[in-house]
């Protein structure tokens, strides 16, 4: 018998919520970290939703926040023309670095030893954490605001996604460009996917997936309204989408099918994340909620229960909710 | 072929069940635990902060080496500390004068400061504006506290 899926609302911020981001697994479990337009980015136990603390310090919208893989350092960008660095454990602010503009996004190298920023500014930088005094690293290039950066190839490289329509592959060593792809409209989205190379575009109504390496086009799937953002399940047998109609949508990797869609948020879905183990999916919204949704509906993790016929009838210390009353933001 | 039609009708039975609301929702055993309002969280007592949290000040690296040293660093730390929290309880209900960032200047009652210093609550703030009666103040836009003992 099909389940019904449950998913998990996680209230807190005011505003809507425009990039999460997971940690790897730790042994204290794993982590999600939620950049909100209120300017207060909030950690989270990724299993369960739990808040577990708020960052507080940035003077304005919080627009890009990553962890480190063990979820010791969180960093942040935002309107205040900063980007954040953090304690993950404590909450203390640890670093900021002032920029000349807007900071959209910030990603950590797998060492958590540098930090690459973009911005509108048009500049990517690069933070030697160890030495912070020193003056970042910069590339130039993009000729419109960067909206993404990543690492890639085991932090050789760098991909950066910017208004520009474009999407650009850089090597740290030369800091030179060594390829474009050029888009019709401006990419939306973008997530890479360290085992296998895999890099997950969005844009319009299209979820597209690229070699990370060579930047070679794999297959695109068309999805049935405009898509803000993607994510590809660790063992690459689904993604999931959300965008402008406000569901979330599961595909099938292989085949393109479109398996599942899910209605839950009040607003469009910015953005959207497999966990590390692909149990779950988050998903943050202009509703200004994340809502966690199981991959497997109807399996025992985290909150999740299955109850078995045989349950229902016994006396259970345990209350259980057979649906999720909507919280208010 | 027949793995494709399966699995078409695997989902049309699914959409069904769903429209027709026949699909029991997953069970949950309760809510995810939202902000505590007077709080920025990052609980203390949790496991992980007992582990992994140093102290908010790493000893000089003189200090590491010597025990002796890091006795003598500690109590002068211990000193310092102890009189900073004296300065917060004499300073209660007096005027004082903040100096803070881009060259302001403002007098205030001062009230009381929270647990982690990161706000300072003060009655009959002045300033260019107007008096406000009830304001709290920001410590990292504060560069110097000033007021007579």
């Amino acid at each position: 018998m099909a389940m019904r899926q449950t998913p998990l609302t996680c209230s807190g911020h005011t505003r809507p919520v425009v990039d999460l981001a997971f940690s790897g697994i730790t042994p204290y479990g794993y982590f999600l970290i939620s950049a909100c337009k209120d300017g207060k980015p909030m950690l989270r136990q990724g299993d369960t939703g739990d808040w577990i603390g708020t960052f507080l310090g940035h003077k304005g919208a919080v627009w890009g926040a990553t962890l480190n893989t063990d979820a010791t350092k969180a960093a942040t960008a935002a309107a205040d023309f900063t980007a954040k660095v953090w304690d993950a454990v404590s909450g203390d602010e640890v670093l900021s670095l002032a920029h000349k503009h807007i900071v959209k996004t910030v990603s950590f190298t797998q060492d958590s030893n540098c930090l690459l920023t973009g911005g509108n500014d048009k500049l990517l930088r690069i933070y030697d954490l160890s030495n912070p005094e020193a003056a970042p690293q910069e590339i130039a290039g993009h000729t419109s605001a960067i909206k993404k950066a990543l690492w890639c190839n085991n932090d050789k490289q760098i991909l950066s996604a910017a208004e520009d329509k474009t999407i650009r592959l850089w090597n740290r060593s030369s800091m030179e460009e060594v390829k474009t792809l050029t888009f019709d409209t401006s990419v939306s989205s973008m997530e890479y996917v360290a085992d296998g190379e895999t890099l997950v575009i969005t844009y319009g109504k299209t979820i597209a997936f690229y070699n990370a390496l060579s930047l070679d086009l794999i297959k695109t799937v068309e999805a049935p309204a405009p898509i803000n953002s993607a994510s590809l399940h660790p063992e690459k047998d689904f993604f999931v989408a959300g965008g402008d109609d406000f569901k979330l949508y599961k595909f099938d990797y292989s085949t393109k099918e479109e398996l599942e869609s899910y209605k839950g948020h009040f607003g469009p879905v910015h953005c959207v994340r497999f966990s590390p183990d692909g149990e779950l999916y988050a998903s943050g919204s202009e509703d200004g909620t994340l809502r966690l949704w199981q991959t497997a509906v109807g399996k025992t993790y985290g909150l999740w229960k299955c109850v078995l016929p045989e349950d229902l009838g016994a006396e259970n210390s345990e209350q259980l909710y057979t649906s999720t009353p909507e919280i208010k933001a | 072929m027949a793995a494709l039609e399966a699995a078409a009708n695997r989902r049309e039975l699914s959409v069904l069940t769903e429209r027709l609301n026949m699909a029991k929702p997953v069970s949950v055993l309760r809510l995810p635990k939202g902000p505590d309002p007077n709080s920025r969280g990052f609980d203390p007592r949790s496991p992980r902060f007992v582990a992994l949290c140093r102290t908010s000040i790493s000893s000089s690296a003189a200090s590491e080496a010597d025990p002796e040293q890091l006795q003598r660093e500690q109590q002068a730390r211990s000193v310092l500390r102890e009189n900073f929290l004296r300065c917060l309880v004499s300073m209660t209900n007096k005027k004082v004068q903040f100096h803070m960032h881009e060259k302001v200047k403002v007098e205030a009652t001062f009230g009381a400061s929270d647990i982690d210093v990161l706000n300072f609550q003060v009655s009959d703030l002045q300033t260019p504006i107007g008096v406000q009666k009830e304001a709290l103040i920001r410590c990292q836009d504060v560069i110097s506290v000033t007021f007579d003992v």
